[in-house]
């Protein structure tokens, strides 16, 4: 921008009137005077004064500012999305458990609603203060007046605007002679300070504003899409722990090894299965004869016995126990047919021969559990009650069939 | 060296100056008020203390009658009788506070307080039914005074070289002794200044300020951990002492409030005490309930957090059953409502809107006292009776007597510091 085009934008003649400044030399005189002009209906015109000059609010008429509503608003505002920050974050969005504690504990949300609480509070006190005073104001006419620099030293002014309705430039001016100020003067509009704001300052804060946005912008997308590239990861402490993992090597032992074995004898909880009877079927050195009385001898569990006999026994032995399973009947065909021809196969025992008939219980189960010849074992798969229910179900099998032949 | 001497030496004569115009504009000041409380107080000292009595003795009858060799009226006189020591701890706390501020705005209200510290050796013979059975190894508040219980605890084992008889003695003595003494040299000095109108007298107070509030806060906590902490000596909390001194600065503030308005209201000091003060009181009893809110949350979320048993053991007493309730009303009644009741300036400047508050926070700060104590007496129903009433009402009754002896003869309002004026003609901005 060319000098020629400033002043040819700059309009010409004498400026005209701000308003007029009065300034007087103890608080007590402008208090007086501002009483005066507040009586006398002015509404565009303020005082200055180098510290707070108690009863000047009530002396210029000011009224009750609206700043605690809003300040009370931010306030609350704030205390709510705390809580709405640490339960998304938290208990719904991605669940932590921390310390045993839930995932949305208020006692341990407490602080940060009081620190929010307070943060939107403080920033909308100064920024609505700053706001509602019309601030930041970046000239004023009365930038001009030497004189007015003392307004933050040791004099105190008093400004009525000429654009104020009641504004005459005559009788404004005997009113507040009617004052007695120290010193009356006139405040011209100020036309050396350009109107607008700088270029450079404008385009400095739309890059700032823009720059701003970015890393939210980068948060975003980050949130929205895939990457085949590792996160950026800030804090590391996760990734890389100062400990010792499996199967890795640890000097300080005279094996080198950091996993550790457990010490012996060692039975986790819930684990120790010291009862013979419920998980070996044994009484003494003998087989037991009879079902552990923690297996209840009822209906329910012969048809629980009869369901997991379905899906873990039938298919060698097939349904009635008779060693005729759909893998029995293949293996046979098999082994007496096509490529398997020639192939040893021992045939599933039937499960109703005398021998297995009188069998007590506890072997039954042992056999389950342990497996017998080129039966496996099937004590990892089934549970104690499911082996001991199946055994259950072996009996009624053998006694129907007994009964039928 | 030299510099800070002479700079000491300008400041000196500087004060000594600004002493000098203070004084003589108070003493212009005419005093177009009624600042002795003479008869009103005489009398009051008789009807106030009568009650006290009647109600004390009302009270011991009540303990009689509960059988148990005193336990319950026990805890109910110690409920009431912290709550009665928060206003005159509390008191002695704002006192050397101004003076160490040098605060200006509360100078018109700095005598009643003062005059509130006399109440403080009347406290000292009003703990005798708590001290005594100490001194005498009864353990029908403290177990740790009985030494035979003592033993067959390891961890009061450990505590007895602190928790015994003989020392918690002394540190009473010491305790009220020195609470005592720093009262009545701020009631005296500021007493003198109405005679002579000692120009120095402002300044003297000022740096005894430093000393007596550094040992006020250490007698403060240290009491606090023996008479209402060491009922359950097993649990510990080192904020402890905070959060009883949290109730002391509401407590005065709100007892500042009732007293002025009640001298008002019998036509004293009806033109030094103005909307302004009170105004500023308020500010006090709202900032002191967040205050308090603060120090109670930081002991329950340290303790929360760590879950150990032997410090949750004392929050787990007050979350269950009946307590439970009481905790969610102090929750509700001793921070929620008072904070949102005494936000707004207009409540805080208004006399109805104000009085209320200061009775509700007196009341709130009893209920404090009450969940801090009564849990001890682990009793099958809840402990509340008329006894905790009359405990209150004796105690209310000997403060307010005590009060009104001190404030018989003597000036309502330092007539004679120089910053009164300064005070009269304050203004909230």
């Amino acid at each position: 921008m060319s000098h020629a085009h400033e002043t040819q934008k700059k309009p010409t003649g004498p400026a005209p009137l701000h308003g007029l400044l009065a300034e007087y030399e103890s608080p007590w005189e402008l208090v007086d005077a501002a009483t005066k002009v507040r009586d006398a209906g002015f509404s565009r015109w303020d005082t200055y004064t180098p510290f707070p000059v108690h009863g000047i609010d009530k002396a210029m008429g000011i009224r009750m500012t609206i700043l605690p509503w809003l300040v009370l608003g931010a306030g609350l505002t704030g205390l709510a999305s705390a809580i709405l920050l640490q339960w998304w974050t938290n208990a719904y969005d991605y669940p932590l458990l921390i310390s045993g504690k839930p995932f949305w504990s208020i006692p341990a949300n407490v602080p940060i609603m009081f620190e929010l609480t307070v943060l939107f509070s403080v920033l909308t006190t100064l920024g609505g203060m700053l706001v509602l005073n019309g601030l930041p104001l970046p000239s004023h006419p009365l930038d001009l007046k030497e004189r007015f620099a003392r307004a933050t030293d040791d004099r105190f002014f008093l400004l009525i605007e000429a654009s104020d309705p009641k504004f005459d430039a005559k009788d404004t001016r005997a009113l507040l002679d009617s004052t007695k100020p120290a010193v009356l003067d006139e405040v011209l509009e100020d036309r050396a300070t350009p109107s607008e704001f700088p270029k450079a300052l404008v385009y400095g804060m739309v890059i700032l504003t823009a720059a701003a946005a970015v890393p939210f912008a980068l948060a975003a997308k980050a949130r929205f899409s895939k990457s085949r590239s590792p996160r950026v990861h800030l804090i590391q402490d996760m990734d890389s722990q100062p400990k010792y993992k499996a199967q890795r090597e640890n000097p300080f032992f005279a094996d080198m090894r950091a996993q550790r074995e457990q010490v012996d004898g060692t039975v986790a909880v819930g684990e120790l299965r010291d009862d013979d009877h419920l998980f070996r079927g044994k009484i003494g050195p003998e087989y037991a004869r009879t079902f552990p009385p923690q297996i209840p001898l009822d209906e329910a569990t012969v048809a629980r016995g009869q369901q997991r006999f379905g899906i873990y026994c039938t298919p060698c032995h097939g349904f009635a126990g008779e060693g005729n399973g759909m893998v029995a009947q293949r293996a046979e065909l098999l082994a007496s047919t096509g490529a398997g021809k020639g192939m040893a196969w021992v045939p599933p025992s039937n499960i109703n021969q005398a021998y297995l008939r009188q069998q007590p219980v506890g072997q039954l189960f042992d056999s389950i559990t342990n497996g017998v010849r080129n039966m496996p074992a099937y004590g990892a798969q089934i549970s104690t009650e499911d082996r001991w229910a199946i055994v259950m179900y072996l009996r009624a099998l053998q006694t129907k069939s007994a009964a039928g032949h | 060296m030299a510099t800070s001497k002479n700079s000491g030496d300008k400041a000196k004569s500087e004060a000594k100056q600004a002493d000098k115009a203070g004084a003589s504009s108070a003493a212009e000041a005419s005093f177009g008020d009624n600042i002795r409380a003479a008869d009103v107080a005489g009398s009051m000292v008789v009807k106030a203390g009568g009650v006290g009595i009647a109600a004390l003795g009302v009270s011991v009858v009540l303990g009689m009658g509960q059988n148990d060799s005193f336990r319950h009226f026990s805890l109910s006189y110690l409920t009431a009788y912290m709550w009665a020591l928060s206003i005159g701890l509390g008191s002695l706390f704002w006192v050397i506070l101004q003076n160490l501020v040098g605060a200006k705005w509360s100078v018109a209200l700095r005598r009643v307080g003062e005059l509130l510290t006399a109440t403080i050796p009347v406290l000292g013979v009003l703990a005798l039914p708590i001290v005594v059975p100490i001194f005498l190894g009864h353990d029908v508040i403290y177990i740790w005074a009985d030494h035979a219980k003592v033993e067959l605890d390891e961890a009061l084992v450990h505590k007895a070289s602190y928790l015994n008889p003989s020392f918690f003695l002394i540190r009473f003595v010491i305790y009220f002794g020195f609470w005592t003494l720093v009262g009545r040299y701020y009631l005296g000095q500021s007493l003198s200044q109405d005679k002579s109108g000692g120009e120095s007298i402002p300044l003297r107070m000022q740096r005894v300020a430093g000393p007596a509030m550094i040992l006020f806060a250490l007698t403060l906590t240290f009491c606090a951990f023996d008479l209402l902490m060491s009922l359950d000596p097993h649990w510990f909390s080192t904020i402890f002492g905070v959060y009883y001194f949290a109730s002391c600065v509401l407590a005065i503030n709100s007892t500042l409030v009732l007293v002025s308005m009640w001298l008002q209201g019998r036509g004293r000091l009806k033109n030094s005490i103005t909307v302004e003060h009170f105004h500023d009181l308020g500010k006090m009893m709202f900032a002191f309930t967040v205050f308090w809110a603060y120090i109670g949350f930081s002991q329950f979320m340290l303790i929360w957090y760590a879950n150990l048993p032997e410090e949750t053991i004392w929050f787990k007493e007050r979350f269950a059953g009946e307590w439970g309730n009481v905790s969610w009303a102090l929750l509700i009644c001793h921070f929620i409502v008072p904070f949102f009741g005494m936000i707004s300036r207009h409540v805080k400047r208004s006399r109805k809107g104000l009085a209320f508050w200061a009775c509700w926070v007196l009341a709130v700060i009893y209920l404090d006292m009450y969940w801090l104590v009564m849990p001890n007496l682990k009793t099958e129903e809840f402990p509340i009776g008329l006894m905790d009433l009359t405990c209150l009402i004796g105690m209310a009754g000997m403060l307010i007597a005590a009060l009104a002896f001190a404030a018989k003869n003597v000036n309502l309002v330092p007539v004679k510091d120089p910053r009164l004026p300064r005070s009269l003609a304050f203004e909230n901005i």
